[in-house]
């Protein structure tokens, strides 16, 4: 957004500037050729064909004033064509506006890139067990050894470590039972992803060190061999965001290879000796890795496909997978045969069997039908099961070969690649409520409601919701729907001009986006989940490094914790300093990307790109005006108004808050001014003064509530809501009388998606 | 990596050829253009704790010597062999000798300071150099005429699970050691997983293709469309396997004996099994360089089908006095030269793809060792012996140098292999540059 020079001309409509005296182009095709060609171009009795095509609005304009209309051809001005071209052409005669108009329907979409990841885990992980987040568990299990072998009767120490991050200088950790010269650590627990990417993991020690991440035969670094000066050891790894990994971090200072101590009379001199365990979560700086992200539980081992994909399209503003390409079925192809690969290596563990037993056929085969059928999401009919599986352990020459095919066989099939939207089965509702709430498969619990026919009712299907959402990959697509609704998830570049913000540092800024996280979490998870304290809380999570940035009194190395800051003039994440910062150019403040950004995430306003692009007026050519007037300046004229005049007026309410979100009276000696009004869908202009005014202002209209439920909707479900029939009233009626609980919405979501056709049908479908 | 009892049955059975063009899965090629000029080839193969010399070095000096007991097995190729006794690795620093053995063996430079502890010395880590392998390697592939889909193939057999200074010879560069690939089914996997992927692939297509007409029969029109379009990128996949099976340029895929796990007394077969996928790979041009790790500098082989019984390098410290120990060294030493015998053997009676002559008119096969005598641990006259004729040096001899040292020797192998370095390792010691009177 920052680097954004587009501004200015926000156009609400489809016309475009009307620069010169030609009539409107709706008019003049309700006047001169509706008659023929229908209201809408859809043809009349004596000209049937439809007006629709593939001409530009060019050619189009030209043909229109050689030819029509048809009894008087040439009549109409240039100008005239030229504005009825353009209306037609925007309102239904091209591809797009076709588009625009067909109605909404539930379209058979393919699994998204994230849903295959997650399902081919999951299927996997269904047999090997799938990790739990305890959040209550923080930290890692350290045990401390006096010597270099990890055996129990050396251990001289258990505890919880919240993070790795020790400097022991040339002393040992236990003084009274380990001698500083020779130790070793184990570290075990569990990571959280908090999202989808590669990681990096960084081990800092001047000793021997070997951490392990999900896999715990193969050391993600090994760093046993301490070799030259190396004292920094990175290694990356893909991770599927919402999942814990199993960790462990040995460390050791002493010898490895011949153990001589016996022979030695003398204790060596003990060199100093520190570690570090840091990461780096996809577009953000190195930090050490924090306990809300570790757990003293271990995890099962995850099975993360490593084919890459092509990104999925999310040109609707939510990832919509309704289209296929060459590129995605190769990709489904080399995952496929990347997880049969990977089975039939671990074909022992799978199947419960050895190679040499006597019901080694047997078993795989009753493998692979349990593979095939949660792949499938279902139990599978007699024609399944015989292509799938019998016909495969029938033409391979041996059961192995044959489980190869079968699981390249299940998930390059369209029964898997797909999800049935409208299937009326028990298991058809179990598939949507967990693609919805998890974007992956049905786990046991759900499977087992489907079968026994405890799907059936609203209340049915409701409760699984409910014990669902508990889930810690529900809350990781809830906090990406977040970030997708304040357009935040791809991290901006928040680097600001080190004239103005030299303090304003990397690490502020990846500081500021948890302390918008963790407000996001707490919003949804905490105590009533209510919507309103996104727009009106006053407190904020803070740690020391972001106290002593924006001015609260905190211990420097303190973590995350919710305070007050400037409790009267701040309201939720419309103040939020990440969002401020994120909208707002390296310098100054801008209104104008601020405005967009509340009309578009939080009242849900479609606008669209100004059809001119302009730069914005540099400061330094005005420097007596404060931002504010600047921008009143730019946006004067009248073609400017139409947009900006509902737009400047909210960016203007968060004038008090600089390009870093801090809280300013004052700009250039002259005292902020965050007067301002909103309009309203009926047009008036409700004053309001300042941040938490503006805010209980916007929550009264109403606006708020429809754009999240959309926004919910659509993220979870990727699907349009107006194919829903009455589904987004329904909820957002559902929403705002139930103190706007986001949990209860996103529950609600979910029946709605996962529930069958003739369960829509009773939701009165208008469509 | 499973070893099913059935892989011999696997290839067998599917029904697409062997190998294939490259457009399918993303295959690289497996015939270059590169095909011209003679294709000149590497293997360094490596057996720990020394050699008894009297049973391993010729007496003589010049083109006529008599093979000793432990080389015997080299006969039939003696007029194409080398010995060059007076090799020093004169590397010195940190670590015991049988750690700077191995780890200085082809980087002729020193080890970092570390925490691995020998059974003397001081302490150390991993070598501070590439190893002359990967050198020649990344020149070959700089180089469109001598680039090769892998570059290099590091071969092991029975190589301990741990890295450690004593179970790595190869490395890509300083502190950055390779670990041998010592399962044949891996090794077989990285050659071939492509083309056993693509025969899988095919196995399922036909009922892959019903399956999506099933399906597009259960959904709406409107939606169809979406899967007749996914259909008919499944179609062209199908297209795209049956050219390049017809397309078939005749390499033989190899098949590995199945079942055979990684346990002491299957050293003779794991052995065998490398060399094929090594020979076979040649014969593919899928590398130029390749190296052989038998067990690792310590090794404790135990030759039990030799009636050995002691671990291989607990025998190699016992005095020379114990005529039985002397033996049984001769013995092991005798098998390893079997093996460079059969890897020979291998390569003589493969022709050259698109040239004339066998493999071996290409090919140097060099064996070498960390140690030049078990019980002295002494870094002198390390056992170098070179069998073919990959870097055109004049073979049937037997050499003797005065302790020139190694560094000038792996200058000899690159200048062999095309790659005119003038110096490698320590400078130190590469003071004349190439060893004269090899060629």
């Amino acid at each position: 957004m920052r680097t954004a020079i587009l501004l200015g001309l926000f156009t609400a409509g489809t016309t475009a500037l009307a620069a010169d005296p030609a009539r409107d182009g709706a008019a003049v095709y309700k006047a001169d050729c509706a008659r023929c060609h229908g209201a809408r171009g859809e043809g009349s009795k004596e000209f049937p064909k439809p007006l629709i095509g593939g001409r530009s609005i060019g050619q189009l304009a030209r043909l229109i004033a050689k030819t029509m209309p048809e009894d008087d051809p040439g009549t109409l001005s240039e100008a005239d064509a030229r504005s009825v071209a353009e209306y037609i052409h925007g309102a239904f005669y091209s591809e797009l506006a076709r588009e625009r108009n067909r109605p909404a329907r539930i379209e058979l979409a393919r699994l998204t890139v994230g849903q295959y990841r997650n399902a081919v885990a999951d299927i996997l992980g269904s047999f090997q067990g799938i990790g739990s987040w305890d959040s209550s568990k923080p930290g890692l299990q350290a045990q401390y050894y006096k010597n270099r072998r990890y055996r129990n009767s050396d251990r001289v120490l258990e505890r919880v470590d919240p993070v790795v991050r020790f400097d022991w200088g040339t002393d040992a950790p236990v003084p009274e039972k380990i001698e500083p010269h020779e130790f070793s650590i184990r570290w075990d627990g569990s990571v959280l992803a908090p999202e989808t990417g590669e990681y990096e993991f960084i081990v800092k020690t001047e000793h021997a060190a070997r951490l392990y991440i999900n896999d715990p035969e193969k050391p993600l670094i090994d760093a046993w061999v301490k070799s030259g000066n190396d004292t920094e050891y990175k290694a990356t790894i893909h991770l599927l965001g919402g999942r814990p990994y199993n960790l462990k971090l040995e460390f050791s200072k002493a010898k490895q290879g011949v153990d001589d101590s016996k022979d030695k009379k003398e204790k060596p001199k003990s060199l100093p000796a520190s570690i570090r365990l840091e990461w780096r979560v996809p577009g953000r700086p190195v930090e050490i890795i924090p306990a809300r992200n570790l757990s003293t539980v271990r995890s099962p081992k995850v099975f993360v496909v490593a084919t890459a994909f092509p990104a999925d399209d999310k040109s609707v503003g939510y990832v919509k997978a309704t289209t296929i390409s060459k590129a995605w079925d190769q990709a489904t192809t080399e995952a496929a045969l990347e997880t049969a690969a990977h089975v039939v290596a671990r074909l022992d563990a799978f199947s419960g069997s050895k190679p040499d037993a006597q019901d080694r056929g047997e078993k795989l085969r009753s493998f692979t039908t349990r593979f095939v059928e949660r792949a499938f999401r279902r139990p599978l009919t007699d024609e399944e099961r015989k292509l799938f599986v019998d016909t495969q352990f029938a033409t391979a020459k041996t059961p192995e070969i044959a489980v190869r095919r079968a699981v390249l066989f299940a998930l390059k099939s369209p029964r898997f690649l797909y999800l049935d939207p409208s299937g009326r089965t028990p298991h058809d509702v179990a598939a949507r409520l967990a693609a919805v709430l998890w974007d992956s498969i049905p786990d046991k619990p759900l499977l087992d409601a489907a079968a026994q026919g405890k799907l059936a009712t609203e209340e049915q299907i409701r409760a699984q919701a409910e014990r669902m959402l508990t889930d810690v990959r529900a809350r990781t697509k809830v906090r990406a729907l977040l970030l997708d609704w304040l357009r935040v998830e791809q991290p901006p570049d928040l680097s600001k001009d080190p004239k103005h913000f030299a303090e304003f540092a990397p690490e502020v800024a990846a500081d500021l986006r948890t302390s918008l996280e963790l407000f996001l979490d707490d919003v949804v998870w905490g105590e009533g989940s209510d919507y309103r304290r996104f727009l009106t809380d006053d407190s904020i999570y803070l740690n020391g490094r972001l106290a002593k940035f924006y001015g609260v009194d905190l211990p420097p190395d303190a973590d995350f914790r919710r305070v007050k800051l400037e409790p009267e003039a701040r309201a939720g994440v419309i103040s939020h300093p990440y969002l401020l910062a994120a909208f707002a150019y390296t310098a100054t403040s801008s209104p104008i990307h601020r405005g967009v950004f509340l009309s578009r995430s939080v009242l849900g306003r479609s606008l669209q790109q100004p059809p001119e692009a302009v730069a914005p007026l540099a400061p330094d050519l005005h420097p007596d005006l404060t931002t504010r007037k600047r921008v009143e300046l730019q946006t004067s004229p009248a073609m400017c108004t139409t947009c900006h005049g509902m737009i400047n007026p909210l960016g203007f309410g968060l004038e008090h808050f600089d390009a870093v979100g801090r809280y300013r009276k004052e700009e250039k000696g002259k005292a902020i001014d965050a007067k301002a009004g909103f309009e309203n869908l009926a047009g008036e202009s409700i004053p309001f003064d300042g941040a938490r005014s503006l805010a209980n202002v916007l929550l009264a209209s109403g606006e708020p509530a429809r754009a999240f439920v959309d926004q919910c909707f659509h993220s979870l479900v990727r699907q349009p809501i107006r194919a829903y029939g009455s589904a987004r009233a329904d909820l957002e009626r559902k929403f705002t009388s139930r103190s706007m609980n986001i949990r209860e919405l996103l529950v609600e979501v979910a029946v709605v998606a996962a529930s069958t056709s003739s369960n829509r049908a009773a939701l009165a479908d208008v469509r | 990596m499973t070893r099913p009892t059935n892989r011999r049955d696997f290839f067998r059975d599917l029904g697409l050829g062997a190998a294939a063009l490259p457009f399918v899965l993303n295959l690289p090629s497996l015939g270059f253009a590169n095909q011209a000029a003679r294709k000149k080839r590497l293997v360094i193969m490596f057996s720990p704790n020394g050699v008894i010399p009297s049973a391993f070095w010729p007496n003589e000096e010049g083109s006529k010597f008599t093979l000793g007991e432990s080389v015997a097995p080299l006969e039939p190729f003696k007029d194409r062999t080398l010995f060059l006794h007076g090799v020093c690795d004169k590397v010195r620093g940190d670590g015991d000798n049988h750690m700077r053995g191995i780890g200085c063996l082809l980087t002729g430079a020193e080890l970092y300071p570390g925490n691995i502890q020998g059974g003397s010395h001081t302490p150390a880590g991993w070598a501070s150099g590439i190893s002359i392998d990967q050198e020649i390697k990344n020149h070959y592939q700089k180089n469109a005429a001598t680039k090769t889909r892998f570059g290099s193939l590091e071969f092991g057999v029975m190589v301990p699970e741990r890295a450690d200074t004593w179970t790595r010879m190869v490395y890509s560069g300083p502190n950055k050691p390779i670990a041998p690939i010592d399962d044949p089914y891996q090794m077989f996997a990285k050659l071939y997983g492509r083309t056993k992927d693509r025969e899988t692939l095919g196995s399922i297509l036909d009922d892959l293709q019903d399956d999506f007409r099933k399906v597009e029969s259960k959904v709406s029109a409107e939606d169809r469309r979406l899967l007749e379009e996914h259909a008919t990128f499944v179609r062209e996949m199908e297209l795209e396997l049956r050219e390049s099976t017809l397309a078939e340029v005749g390499h033989a895929m190899p098949e590995p004996e199945p079942g055979v796990r990684k346990d002491n007394d299957n050293i003779p077969k794991i052995s065998k099994m490398q060399i094929d996928l090594m020979v076979n790979s040649f014969a593919n041009d899928f590398s130029r360089i390749a190296t052989l790790q038998y067990t690792n500098s310590v090794g404790q082989a135990k030759m039990r089908w030799l009636g050995v019984d002691e671990g291989h390098h607990e025998l190699s410290h016992n005095p020379d006095s114990d005529a039985k120990s002397v033996e049984k060294l001769t013995k092991i030493n005798k098998w390893y030269a079997e093996q460079m015998a059969y890897l020979a053997q291998r390569l003589r009676e493969t022709p050259e793809p698109g040239g004339t002559g066998s493999l071996l008119d290409n090919t140097a096969i060099i064996w070498t060792n960390e140690l030049g005598k078990g019980n002295s641990h002494t870094l002198d006259n390390i056992p170098f012996v070179v069998v073919g004729n990959g870097l055109d040096f004049k073979m049937g001899r037997s050499l003797k140098y005065k302790r020139v040292p190694h560094n000038r020797l792996l200058l000899s192998i690159a200048h062999g292999m095309g790659h005119e370095l003038k110096r490698f390792g320590n400078p130190d010691f590469c003071g004349d540059g190439p060893l004269s009177d090899l060629s």
